[in-house]
């Protein structure tokens, strides 16, 4: 991002305009049966979306601007109550990054979180499930020699549950106001305007709503999720890949808080042949879980019995690859047959996460993986945000922390376009988001794509390397300590 | 029938063959259904080493087995000089003969003309060269000797040739319709896998040739593993390209 001027000395100048505009506007789409006008139109009221309209309201910048959201869904309905019980948990989690949570304390957000529900983790465990080869990232041991700074963090990341997300973001835009919100309401085409004699609609998208509604845009943000009407109708392509893997996910019950106690919380992940099995630390004794496997084993982990589904996910940490082949073709009753084969497999227990013992009812669903990356992310009048531009493999749990920074871009581009008196809907004024953002979410889905290749490899002389490799990486304090900055949001 | 007359009109044959045959002999590069193709060898030559062919079992690929043949069609012993290639012309003609007879001995149902699931391409080229594998079933203990002469390097060039006949032969007989790079690669691993399977039929014991069979099922099964790890490899190669140009763009490089 180019440097700024000084906020002050265009505050007033900048809002002021903005605000004319839309006055003038107003009395435009008054007078005839036209669409209505507004500045910023986003499409979906994911987190990726709403952390724009509330970094867009939060800036004295932008706040002038008018702005609408519609969501497909309910979004009163699925907000998380705030007196929510601690001893269940939505399966669908995420984990934030430190510059996440810095750009939602700075948008003025996380301020609403639900904190019971939200849970740090200072420790992270990773290891081969074919060789063994562990990494562990932790602050400490990624410092090497030198004493550890009271100033400097010690967690890596927040497990937050992703309805915790969006009820804090929805509440910050709620208290910020101005946010016109439809609500339940689904988009029933997208349609380039005409010219007409009061304006010129022929570069704009007019959005007909379902509840008869039609909103003109002089930028239509999509944050409409992997399969994106905006994107569509941008034309904007978007390649990739399926990995023919399914993500599994539950929340479980564990025996104890963990090896750290409460306020040391510790992430595993071991990567298997099928895919990465991973367990994150939820507040309390509670955990999620997130199993990447293929299609038939999810299927398979989906209809087993509770204490069956608890077993296998105990032995997915303990067992061979070999153990757990064989055990996803048992028709039932593993329990059992882990209980035995545990007898005979060493292990460190201390070096795995404790034993689950419990999964809640109803949480085990799946899925599937693939990885998307659209050509650009913005168009002419139009800019995406979120899985409408990328859809990542969830080993590195990136997702919505990339989403998030997309938000942060936008609002940062949107602002400058602002400022220097550009119409933020052209491809100029966007032009900066994607040269920030693109390059930046390209390398992230490389590298996970590549760790999700390398760790499928069952045998060969690349299960050697790499698990050199691990080691290496694991005894190199500052390479450590730069990769662990590089997940954490480019610290 | 006295010999001398005989072998004058083998002479006789030899001599006016060009004359005669080049009007119909055109060579035809490609598959046609529109044109008969003519027959590949000429009548007499034909005629001897369908006899030799006979005596295969017996004498094994040898000059025995082609001066015999020679006999049995009435022609004298010294006829057999008449092929320049000697053994390996009975060779030749044994591929080509089998080749051509693939069409004929492998029949599949027309479509739309059995009730049912239509056989695929690729159960249509298994069949195809299983069948083309048992036509050296009755020859099988001669074969080596044959495999031995086709890779003497004076005959190593049109015994490939040959090969690439038959694999082509088969990818048609299948209605195979690609038209892209596949072409070549099908042909050349059709190619190897033939070869491979050949090689190991000659040792093969088994009853009917099982083990051959599964042989041949083994390796295209490889191939078909390396077939959609290259389509895979190729999928990757073809985003990473894009994503490098698209990364550029985003830096504003006009590409």
């Amino acid at each position: 991002m180019s440097p700024r001027l000084p906020l002050g000395t265009h505050r007033a100048l900048a809002a002021g305009i903005s605000r004319i505009r839309i006055v003038q506007r107003r009395c435009a789409s008054n007078s005839a049966t036209g669409p209505e006008i507004y500045d910023v139109v986003c499409v979906g009221g994911g987190p990726a979306g709403l952390s724009l309209l509330a970094g867009l309201r939060a800036s004295n910048l932008t706040r002038g601007l008018r702005v609408a959201l519609i969501e497909g869904q309910d979004l009163y309905k699925n907000r998380l109550p705030k007196d929510a019980s601690l001893d269940t948990f939505s399966n669908r989690c995420s984990s934030l990054t430190p510059a996440s949570v810095k750009n939602l304390q700075e948008i003025g957000a996380w301020d609403h979180v639900n904190a019971a529900r939200v849970q740090p983790y200072q420790e992270m465990q990773v290891w081969d499930g074919v060789s063994d080869a562990r990494i562990s990232f932790d602050w400490d041991s990624a410092r090497g020699m030198s004493p550890r700074k009271p100033t400097q963090p010690t967690t890596i990341a927040y497990m937050i549950e992703n309805v915790n997300t969006i009820t804090t973001l929805l509440s910050r835009v709620e208290e910020l106001g101005g946010v016109d919100i439809f609500s339940a309401t689904k988009v029933d085409s997208i349609d380039l305007g005409k010219e007409t004699e009061h304006a010129d609609f022929s570069s704009w998208p007019i959005l007909s709503l379902s509840n008869g509604k039609s909103l003109a845009a002089r930028l239509l943000v999509g944050a409409d999720g992997a399969n994106s009407p905006v994107r569509t109708f941008a034309g904007i392509q978007s390649r990739g890949f399926d990995y023919n893997r399914h993500g599994v996910v539950a929340t479980l019950k564990l025996s104890g808080p963990g090896w750290g106690g409460a306020d040391h919380k510790i992430a595993y992940q071991r990567f298997l042949p099928s895919g990465p099995l991973a367990m994150l630390p939820l507040p309390g004794n509670m955990a999620t879980l997130v199993w990447s496997t293929t299609p038939e084993r999810a299927a398979k982990l989906k209809t087993l019995a509770p204490n069956d589904f608890v077993a296998m996910v105990n032995a997915g940490f303990r067992l061979s690859p070999t153990d757990l082949e064989y055990l996803h073709t048992v028709p039932s009753g593993q329990e059992d047959e882990v209980q035995w084969r545990e007898k005979h497999t060493s292990t460190n227990e201390r070096a795995i996460p404790v034993r689950a013992v419990d999964v809640q009812q109803g949480t085990v669903a799946s899925f599937p993986l693939r990885m998307r990356h659209a050509d650009t992310y913005t168009g002419e009048r139009v800019a995406l945000v979120g899985d409408a531009a990328h859809t990542i493999h969830p080993l590195a749990g990136q997702g919505l922390n990339q989403g998030q920074g997309d938000a942060a871009a936008l609002v940062r581009t949107i602002s400058h376009a602002v400022q220097t008196g550009q119409d933020i809907g052209s491809t100029i004024a966007l032009e900066s988001y994607n040269e920030e953002r693109y390059a930046e979410n390209n390398a992230m889905l490389g590298v996970c794509d590549k760790l999700h290749r390398l760790y499928s490899i069952e045998s060969g002389p690349l299960v050697g390397l790499r698990s050199i490799g691990l080691r290496a990486v694991d005894a190199m304090g500052p390479l450590k300590g730069f990769l662990m900055g590089r997940a954490a949001g480019g610290a | 029938m006295a010999p001398i007359r005989l072998s004058k009109s083998v002479f006789g044959t030899l001599r006016v063959k060009p004359n005669h045959t080049l009007p119909i002999r055109q060579r035809c590069l490609y598959h046609s259904y529109e044109h008969d193709q003519p027959p590949p060898f000429p009548e007499a030559e034909s005629s001897i080493l369908s006899a030799a062919m006979r005596h295969v079992p017996d004498h094994g690929f040898t000059n025995a087995a082609l001066k015999f043949g020679a006999r049995d069609a009435g022609y004298l012993d010294v006829s057999t000089n008449l092929l320049p290639r000697g053994v390996f012309d009975l060779i030749n003609y044994h591929l080509v003969t089998q080749r051509l007879a693939l069409k004929d001995s492998v029949q599949f149902p027309t479509e739309g003309q059995v009730e049912g699931k239509a056989m695929g391409v690729g159960a249509k080229v298994r069949a195809l060269t299983l069948a083309r594998l048992r036509a050296n079933g009755p020859i099988i203990h001669r074969w080596q000797e044959a495999l031995a002469i086709m890779a003497q390097p004076t005959y190593a060039p049109a015994s490939v040739a040959e090969l690439a006949r038959l694999a082509d032969e088969i990818w048609f007989l299948a209605a195979d319709t690609s038209v892209d790079s596949s072409w070549y690669t099908k042909r050349a691993s059709l190619s190897a896998l033939y070869a491979a399977s050949d090689v190991f039929m000659t040792q093969d014991t088994s009853k009917d040739f099982i083990e051959t069979e599964q042989f041949f099922d083994a390796r295209l099964k490889d191939v078909s593993r390396m077939g959609s790890f290259m389509g895979a490899v190729g999928e990757w190669v073809g985003y990473t390209g894009h994503s490098a140009v698209n990364v550029l763009r985003s830096k504003g490089v006009r590409i």
